[in-house]
């Protein structure tokens, strides 16, 4: 009789059943908003020595409480992310508290912080992956998007330690003005490295603490939609699987279009993000104040039972989102949703123009082809 | 070789593993390494493996556990300490349970 069975996460069922049954399946902990990087990019990055923002991060035994409390209500894996969690002078601390609650951990990292006792430490307590950009693969793009003098030494030091140890990495790359003449290059080096996942991602988020001159950084280093179009057709991988979905992308009426509910998305659906500073959000971008909870004022499952439910029922009467977007054919193409639209225009229900632009541009390259 | 198992002694679940229950299935999750053959890979118990791990909590000798669950199961103690056995040595090998005492 065989008592014990092996799965392998994928093929876990369990998942399914949690998410039907509106449990937590997976939760992201931004251990801190600070970085020892300063990307031209980064919707969250404060200086590494901001003492003001060290000063409101989650102390272990909080984290540890917020992750007892998710634990009893199903979660199963957890993100730690940041700004850079191994700026956490802690972090071994946290990381090994919530891997003794059961629960499977993902590391992103910038790697430049990686030393042989992280090594000895992630052998001993496996993370499931370690996530890792790649912003450059040339001294001169990497720092010219860190913004640090001998980041890239410390990155390529800090990710070929951990190839040699065997932990298991994943790559990705974040594409900007600054780097996209490097995006071969950068695809090439990752999927060389890893042969396994590589993912590039276009899309730039606007600042979570709204600052204006660092959200206008970002917008310069936006690309334009025909150059993300055409990124997106000149990876064969990315382009079979927008082709392959392309029915289900466009439609001519949307299902969603006789309704004026807000939130069609996954935000809160098995998953939430809390920040450095314990704010509870249905999703890692949703920082409207009607949309987010004080951790240290409010229980997780308070905000899991009652926050999410009032998130999710809200609606719009907004008749230039409702004549525009909701009834959008090809709102599946675009990047819209009430975080981002809220991230880009302080409302959670107004069109943003540079997503619509690139949604157009999506669905008449689909077309083409 | 394998060390043949002493029905008096006594065995734990190793501290480097966690049990959980989530939505009736029964989990063994690894935290560190060298128990799960990827970090892709979790465990999941059947009924008959679940009261077996709820019951070898440390103070029990294994013959004491296979007469409590002949009673509970109103079944033959050779058909249970088959069950025992077998799921115990599977745990061992993976290093998931400890013994506590020898018998």
């Amino acid at each position: 009789m065989k008592f014990l069975k092996s799965l392998t996460l994928p093929e876990f069922s369990l998942w399914n059943k949690m998410r039907e049954q509106a449990k937590i399946v997976s939760f992201n902990l931004e251990l801190t908003g600070r970085c020892n990087h300063n990307c031209r990019h980064c919707y969250i990055n404060l200086p590494a020595q901001d003492q003001q923002a060290k000063a409101r991060e989650f102390k272990v035994d909080e984290i540890a409480g917020i992750a007892e409390q998710a634990v009893s209500l199903g979660a199963l894996w957890c993100l730690l992310t940041g700004g850079e969690p191994l700026l956490r002078e802690d972090f071994f601390d946290i990381y090994l508290s919530l891997k003794k609650k059961g629960l499977l951990l993902s590391v992103f990292t910038n790697a430049a912080l990686i030393t042989d006792k992280h090594l000895c430490f992630f052998k001993k307590y496996p993370p499931r992956d370690i996530e890792i950009t790649v912003y450059g693969v040339t001294q001169e793009t990497y720092e010219k998007v860190t913004r640090k003098p001998g980041s890239f030494a410390n990155f390529t030091r800090g990710l070929d330690l951990l190839l040699a140890s065997g932990i298991k990495v994943r790559l990705k790359a974040m594409v900007l003005r600054s780097n996209v003449r490097e995006l071969p290059e950068i695809s090439r080096f990752c999927r060389g490295k890893t042969k396994d996942f590589f993912r590039f991602d276009p899309f730039l988020h606007l600042r979570f603490d709204g600052d204006a001159a660092r959200n206008a950084e970002i917008k310069t280093e936006r690309l334009a939609p025909e150059e993300i179009v055409a990124l997106e057709n000149s990876d064969p991988q990315r382009f079979k699987a927008m082709e392959k979905d392309c029915a289900q992308f466009i439609f001519p009426e949307s299902s969603h279009s006789h309704c004026n509910h807000l939130f069609h998305c996954g935000a809160g659906q098995g998953s939430f993000t809390v920040s450095y500073d314990g704010f509870f959000r249905l999703c890692s971008s949703l920082w409207h104040q009607d949309c987010i909870g004080d951790l240290r004022k409010v229980s997780l499952t308070d905000a899991w039972s009652n926050l999410v439910l009032k998130v999710r029922d809200m609606r719009s009467d907004k008749e230039k989102f409702l004549k525009r977007c909701r009834i959008c054919p090809i709102i599946n193409l675009c990047l819209w949703c009430p975080a981002h639209a809220h991230l880009e225009t302080q409302e959670m229900d107004s069109p943003v123009e540079y997503f619509c632009a690139v949604a157009h541009a999506r669905a008449k390259s689909l077309k083409n082809n | 070789m394998e060390k043949k198992l002493v029905l008096e002694s006594i065995f734990a679940p190793s501290e480097d593993v966690v049990a959980r229950e989530i939505q009736g299935e029964f989990l063994i999750i690894p935290i560190t390494s060298g128990i799960a053959e990827s970090d892709e890979e979790i465990f999941t118990l059947n009924e008959t493996a679940r009261v077996v791990w709820n019951n070898l909590d440390g103070k029990r000798t294994l013959r004491a556990l296979i007469d409590k669950l002949s009673v509970e199961f109103d079944s033959p103690a050779a058909e249970i300490e088959n069950e025992v056995c077998g799921f115990t040595e599977e745990l061992l090998k993976r290093k998931m349970l400890i013994e506590v005492k020898r018998g």
